[in-house]
């Protein structure tokens, strides 16, 4: 089985170039690089600025536009700006943002606690409410709280988050209607300055409408893929051997069906992380949070093509790694599976 | 005679088939001596299973139910115990063995926790004796080396072992009633005589207790049972011992079902088959429920359900022509 592991960890490397190479080339075919994107941002600021006739008059002299060509290895064919990428980032190295003039690193270590924070939260309250309610509506099927969660539960399922986020806004934001949580941000401005009730309240208030915006959509999925997984297990041939031998249902339910039923799931944390680490762009554009998501997005709007890649890498590497740990769990999980 | 292990009276469960009543025990009475290793026959749907599950009160319930009887085992009527009285029957004083081996065992946990679970259940036992317990019962029922397969999972082990592993499940605290639902069915004929072997060697060895035996396979029941209960439609077609029931089935349906074993001097012919198919639940002819198929109809067993007649010597049989099949006249004077 460590040969198998092994195996998949090795996989990862052509994966990951294969990955990157796509993207990268993108980059590179797509209209309007960063170069151009410059040269208009300097262009609408001379127009802001007033400094001398219109914006189209600013002239970049051709010798710098080629020296700034081959700083942002430009000039060379995509394959061979692609090996500089791929070299640059085996020394660890993501480059500079092109936009931020800081290194990549650094603006997306920056956002990362925020989407982190979000999507961990999400995570765990998603799994903490789902499962027990998945068992609940397993053990009572039929009966009005299964119905009733059901309806719930595919309502969720039917509104996306971004879209529940905005409701909720418009209804609890202080608008129109409610004045109960802050209309978006991550935290209330001088938030360092409060004391540590105030930031746990305040960080609270924050927090509630996007969670639930993140969470709405795997609820549904969730709960219903506990409820039928439970289900199908109480049916098996063990089961009725478990009442054969004069055990409760309760013990029966816990101590048989549930382990055999939490299978599926187990193996999904694995695919989990890389959606936890991603963030949202809608959600984080409705609630204005500054995460990974908004990042990313805006990235790509200013072709700061930097910042792009690093996302890129960081999401390919987790979503790759997630999944030789669902392998992993499953291995745990289930004693008759053996990769070999 | 000795009072019986276990009585069942008039038993009744049906199932909610789209929207009716489906009968799949219509009325079975019978008794279980103690030492006695009892066989129920019959074909996919004559009701044995769901008799000896009702017995358990292992009737999935939607869409079964127990509708009326009794089942009477120590002088009390299990039907009537509240659930958890019932609980502590189950598995300490009548256990069951299941058909399919693999999956009536729990396949994410070790066979060491899955049969100790029952002597923690009802006995107070430390850890270390209840592990001991399981070693010996394992080496009871012919698990080599079981103290070191104790951490093995069920997909370890083959098909004939895990159900010595289901045996010794129900074998553990000592049961006085054991009920195997076809615990042959899904194994090999070598495997299926060496387990038949291994049951009848632990019914010798529990005196009191008993066995009841559920097949559709009237060789398994001629190698181990001494007693024979043929069901057909839910309902006690005929009783008898297994020598008079090889030697002279009375029903016949249960003539049926002898003729289509293959005999030594059948070789080269076709096999005998009762025509036609068990009608599916709610297709029950009225009248006596093999009718449909019986070769000997008459036109009173389409309309009218004969009654189980005994014939004194333990042999009772429900069907019309009773007085008519051959050398039963002494049976039946013999009958009070």
């Amino acid at each position: 089985m460590a040969a198998y592991f092994a195996r998949r960890f090795l996989l990862l490397i052509p994966t990951f170039i294969g990955i990157t190479f796509l993207v990268f080339s993108i980059t590179q075919f797509v209209p309007g690089g960063p170069i151009d994107q410059m040269i208009l941002n300097m262009q609408a600021s001379a127009t802001e600025g007033g400094v001398g006739g219109s914006g189209s008059s600013v002239e970049i002299p051709p010798e710098s536009l080629a020296a700034l060509k081959e700083h942002f290895n430009l000039d060379k064919p995509f394959f061979v700006a692609y090996g500089h990428w791929l070299w640059d980032l085996v020394q660890l190295d993501l480059g500079k943002s092109y936009k931020y003039n800081t290194p990549v690193i650094e603006v997306i270590t920056s956002r990362f606690p925020i989407s982190i924070y979000f999507g961990l939260l999400g995570f765990f309250l998603a799994y903490l409410i789902c499962i027990p309610l998945g068992v609940l509506k397993a053990v009572r099927h039929g009966s009005r709280l299964d119905i009733a969660s059901s309806m719930i539960v595919f309502a969720g399922y039917s509104i996306p988050g971004w879209a529940l986020g905005g409701v909720l806004l418009v209804l609890l934001g202080g608008g129109s209607f409610l004045d109960w949580v802050p209309l978006g941000g991550f935290r209330s401005e001088g938030w360092e300055n409060f004391s540590i009730w105030q930031k746990i309240t305040d960080q609270l208030h924050h927090t509630i409408l996007p969670v639930m915006a993140y969470m709405v959509g795997s609820f549904a999925t969730l709960t219903i893929l506990m409820k039928n997984s439970l289900m199908e297990n109480l049916g098996q041939d063990y089961v009725r051997t478990a009442f054969a031998k004069g055990l409760s249902e309760r013990a029966v339910i816990f101590g048989h069906a549930l382990r055999n039923s939490l299978i599926p799931i187990c193996t999904g944390l694995g695919h989990a992380i890389g959606l936890i680490m991603a963030g949202s762009y809608l959600i984080e554009k409705v609630f204005n949070i500054q995460g990974i998501g908004y990042l990313g997005y805006t990235s790509i709007v200013d072709r700061d093509y930097a910042v792009v890649m690093g996302i890129l890498v960081i999401n390919t590497l987790l979503v790759l790694i997630g999944n030789i740990l669902s392998d992993v769990l499953y291995v745990l999980v289930d004693p008759r599976i053996r990769f070999s | 005679m000795s009072q019986p292990l276990l009585q069942v009276k008039d038993l009744h469960t049906y199932f909610n088939v789209e929207g009716q009543r489906a009968w799949a025990c219509a009325g079975v009475s019978f008794d279980v001596l103690p030492g006695e290793f009892l066989g129920i026959v019959g074909e996919s749907g004559s009701g044995k299973s769901v008799t000896a599950l009702s017995i358990m009160r292992l009737i999935p319930d939607p869409p079964g139910r127990i509708d009326s009887g009794e089942v009477v085992f120590d002088g009390r009527d299990l039907l009537q115990l509240p659930l958890n009285e019932m609980r502590r029957v189950r598995g300490r004083d009548i256990a069951m063995i299941f058909q399919e081996p693999m999956t009536s065992l729990n396949p994410v946990l070790n066979i060491g926790r899955q049969v100790m679970e029952a002597v923690v259940l009802h006995e107070n036992l430390s850890q270390e004796e209840s592990r001991n317990r399981v070693i010996e019962v394992l080496e009871q029922v012919g698990i080599p080396d079981a103290d070191k397969r104790l951490k093995d999972y069920p997909h370890q082990f083959s098909g004939g072992m895990r159900q010595r592993v289901m045996i010794a499940m129900a074998l553990i605290c000592k049961p006085r009633l054991l009920i195997a639902d076809e615990p042959t069915t899904a194994l090999d004929v070598t495997i299926q005589a060496q387990i038949l072997e291994l049951m009848a060697d632990l019914q010798n060895q529990r005196e009191d207790s008993a066995t009841i035996l559920i097949t559709h396979d009237l060789a398994v029941v001629a190698e181990s049972c001494d007693r024979v209960i043929v069901m057909y439609g839910g309902r006690i077609q005929e009783v008898a011992s297994t020598r008079d029931l090889y030697q002279q089935p009375l029903h016949p349906y249960t003539k049926g079902l002898m003729g289509s074993i293959p005999q030594e001097d059948s070789k080269g012919k076709p096999l005998f088959a009762i025509r036609g198919n068990v009608p599916a639940i709610l297709d029950f002819p009225p009248g006596c429920r093999f009718c449909s198929r019986c070769e000997q109809v008459e036109d009173r067993c389409r309309s009218e359900e004969p009654p189980l007649v005994d014939l004194g010597g333990g042999r009772a049989v429900r069907c019309h022509l009773v007085e008519k099949l051959p050398s039963n006249a002494e049976a039946e004077e013999a009958a009070p």
